[in-house]
């Protein structure tokens, strides 16, 4: 049999067409014929579980899941049917009476939960099933969500999310018939597992209320807040947010779909870090009063208190610190003033500064690293740093069979699923031909090199397999793929703002009078600077220490003066991500307090 | 069992024929408070002005909203329950509605799945009374009651439909006024209420 580039087939009395291979219920979507589903999830593998799918084809006297049933070219299909109708109900009705569906309680209104949405759409006013009422365990142990096994219904969205799109496979399916339920890395507990990320990505996709943030728990259905589409600034990657808000609260962060980066995914930093962790906002100026304490002050006092130490100071005695997760906006705005100061720079973590010195994009990093058949991390830990990222080399590696090698001083967790793991790097020959024959045949390589990779151990790894893939007749070049840490580190450096590793030499080159720090909205407050020696000392010794931040931290109470500054939420502008995207920062909520953006504030201290 | 009580209701609701077409026999309504919140009588008495309209066709011969005493529970058309039931007394008056009316209206969550008051029966009935009259922290006598006269609590609360024949169900935790309205209405028409997507609630 010759294959054919289409079929047609005809679903309730419609010709539509399709490409072989498709289900029933994809080519009866494309031609906008619904079919009730709970299990089914486009992009992940079809499951045939709800049974609420099921269709009927002519000549045949069985009815099919169409979500799993391949279209047969000029078969008949009808969706709608009273037998069909009837099984469906049914098949709801045994859905509601097996567990504890009471819909009143429910800690979490997603205003559209599958279940209740489908007995609505089938008319189910009563349920002719005795209800089994079984006793199910809850799990609050998660830090940000919770599992109430008396909602769930084993569609095994959770499942599959958890094992095809962030690929750690945490969440798993246990025992038979009646005692079915989700477990947990072999019935351990949330706080217990050693697999789980935190990414959320199952409460985002399951269909009740089984899986429920606990922030967003009892706030209301997501169907009635209003919806801002944003970036993510936690990581140079700039995933795409769906930030739902409702009477200037948010009430849930969920991915961008439509983003071409992270597709609806997150990891644990962009989905919940941000808005759910309480963190101490800086919603006024505050001004160092004669007794050494901050006190609140209006920002004309603030900027004057400023301009005095400003003008008191000479030039040479003037400097300007910048955090790497400044705008592109910003960092026009501060290259207006390098004149004015002595020294500009931006803090990066360690080895970064290498990273930033010849700042290169890795165009279409993202898609590169899922065709990729083998990959090399160098020096990054993506699975901290980088979520989103991490996903994406699992989920390659573990359903695309591409090669995996590590080569990073830290255990991560993508050590498991590495052909070579090595956290030291030797030099002999033995272990390089190793690397060489775990390589043979890669066509499709992707080398993912973070700030370590930098060091001269790194450096020697990169140069020994850029040879290895000189050697390979036929394969392409090695996509590299550089992880910078800071969000916007390597626009930053092309605009010509220098990268600084080590605060305190910076700090020391020549006595200070006034430092002016923009932390911006970094979530540590930029308080990371005063774990390295002799900053907090150096720092002490400066007259006039300025600092603008988003959050209260140990910098901000080292400050003379501290400004309030905008955060991700509230701030407009770009970013460039590290595939060179340019993303749009939307502000998400009114600005609280009397913050400001980080450009307005440069301009009021500088101009 | 079941036989003789439909027997006993056919025979017993057996009034005599609507005398003039001028002034139209009231619909005979009856309606309980099983265990529930009055949340759903509530919900009833949210019809607000429509209940004067109401009045004209209806009348509520046994409530807990009435003030009426009445000895005994009279023959009705429509039985309206709220809540489920939970005991030995609720069973016996449940039972006995359903025995004196045509129409049983299972009216709000409780009544049609259980809902807050079967809670409980994930967990053994002793556990319940235990945590309910000897550990709650506002007990300052910790004893289960044990006098005869206090209806025995069943290990389960039930829905109605799982005690006697339930002829509608009214979803809903409370229904909405507006789907109260639209269920009486239908049904005083002579029709059965049709549910969708749109008067349909869960929560």
């Amino acid at each position: 049999m010759t294959a054919t580039k289409k079929i047609s087939l005809t679903i309730n009395g419609k010709v539509c067409a399709g490409k072989p291979g498709q289900t029933i219920l994809e080519i009866a979507r494309a031609n906008k014929i619904d079919i009730p589903t709970l299990c089914y999830l486009k992009g992940l593998t079809p499951w045939g579980g709800c049974r609420l799918c099921i269709v009927e084809i002519e000549g045949s006297p069985k009815v099919v899941p169409s979500c799993t049933t391949p279209a047969m070219d000029g078969s008949k299909i009808i969706t709608d049917s009273p037998r069909l109708q009837g099984l469906r109900k049914a098949t709801l009705e045994l859905l509601f009476s097996e567990r504890n569906h009471f819909c009143p309680m429910c800690p979490y209104n997603k205003g559209d939960c599958g279940l209740q949405h489908q007995g609505y759409l089938h008319g189910i006013n009563n349920v002719r099933y005795q209800y089994l009422y079984p006793a199910m365990p809850v799990d609050l142990t998660a830090k940000y969500f919770g599992i109430d096994h008396n909602r769930c219904i084993l569609c095994g969205r959770c499942v599959r999310t958890c094992d095809e799109i962030e690929g750690v496979h945490t969440l798993d399916v246990a025992y038979r018939g009646i005692r079915n339920r989700i477990v947990v890395d072999m019935l351990k507990k949330f706080s217990e597992s050693e697999t789980c990320t935190s990414c959320g990505a199952c409460v985002a996709n399951c269909p009740t209320g089984a899986f429920f943030d606990k922030a967003a728990a009892f706030r209301g259905p997501l169907a009635s807040c209003q919806q801002v589409l944003t970036t993510c600034t936690e990581c140079p990657l700039g995933c795409g947010l769906k930030v739902f808000v409702k009477e200037n609260r948010i009430v849930n962060v969920w991915g961008d779909p439509d983003s071409p980066v992270n597709r609806g995914h997150l990891c644990v930093k962009g989905r919940y870090e941000t808005w759910a962790e309480p963190r101490e906002r800086i919603t006024q100026p505050l001004l160092r009063g004669k007794d050494g304490k901050l006190k609140p002050a209006t920002w004309d006092n603030a900027i004057a208190a400023i301009r005095k130490a400003a003008k008191d100071a000479k030039k040479t005695e003037k400097a300007l610190l910048v955090a790497p997760r400044v705008t592109n906006e910003t960092a026009q705005t501060i290259t207006k003033f390098t004149g004015k100061v002595d020294r500009l720079a931006m803090y990066v973590t360690a080895n970064e500064a290498a990273l930033c010195s010849d700042p290169s994009f890795s165009a279409d990093a993202m898609r590169k690293l899922e065709d990729a058949d083998a990959i090399i991390v160098i020096g990054a830990q993506p699975s901290r740093d980088h979520g989103v990222v991490a996903a994406r080399i699992r989920t390659t590696v573990r359903k695309r069979e591409a090669k995996l090698l590590v080569f990073h001083a830290r255990k991560s967790d993508l050590d498991q699923y590495a052909t070579i793991g090595a956290h030291e790097v030797s030099l002999d020959h033995q272990f390089w031909d190793q690397v060489a024959a775990a390589l043979a045949g890669a066509q499709r390589p992707a080398i993912v090199y973070g700030a370590n990779a930098m060091t001269p151990i790194g450096v020697t790894v990169l140069e020994r397999l850029i040879k290895i893939f000189e050697g390979h007749p036929g394969g392409q070049e090695p996509a590299l793929i550089g992880l910078p840490v800071g969000t916007n580190s390597l626009a930053l450096a092309a605009t010509g703002i220098e990268a600084i590793e080590d605060v305190g030499p910076w700090l020391d080159a020549k006595p200070l009078k006034f430092l002016h720090i923009v932390a911006s909205d970094a979530p540590d407050g930029g308080a990371g600077m005063l774990e390295e020696k002799y900053v907090p000392g150096l720092l002490d010794e400066i007259p006039c220490v300025v600092v603008q931040a988003g959050y209260r931290s140990a910098l901000t109470d080292k400050a003379a003066v501290v400004l309030p500054a905008t955060i991700w939420c509230e701030k407009s502008g770009t970013i460039t991500s590290l595939e060179g995207r340019r993303l749009s920062l939307r502000p998400v909520l009114p600005v609280s307090g009397e913050a400001r953006e980080d450009a307005a504030i440069l301009e009021s201290v500088f101009a | 069992m079941n036989k003789t009580t439909r027997k006993k209701t056919t025979k017993k609701t057996t009034r005599p024929a609507v005398k003039s077409a001028a002034a139209p026999a009231k619909v005979r309504v009856a309606t309980m408070w099983l265990s529930g919140c009055s949340g759903c009588h509530m919900s009833f008495l949210d019809l607000d002005e429509r209940l004067v309209d109401l009045a004209k066709l209806i009348d509520i011969l046994f409530s807990p909203i009435v003030d009426t005493k009445v000895k005994d529970m009279p023959q009705v058309d429509v039985g309206i329950v709220e809540g489920c039931v939970n005991n030995t007394d609720q069973e016996h008056e449940l039972r006995m509605l359903r025995d004196r009316c045509k129409i049983l209206i299972a009216l709000g969550d409780c009544a049609c799945t259980g809902n807050i008051p079967a809670l409980r029966n994930q967990f053994p009935l002793k556990d319940c009374l235990a945590r309910a009259y000897e550990q709650a922290e506002s007990n300052r006598i910790s004893c289960i009651p044990n006098d005869p006269v206090v209806p025995k609590l069943y290990p389960k609360a039930r829905p109605l439909q799982e005690v006697v024949k339930v002829d509608l169900h009214i979803p809903g935790c409370p229904p909405d006024a507006d789907v109260i309205w639209y269920a009486l209405t239908e049904l005083l028409a002579g029709r059965m209420p049709q549910w969708n997507e749109k008067n349909l609630r869960y929560d």
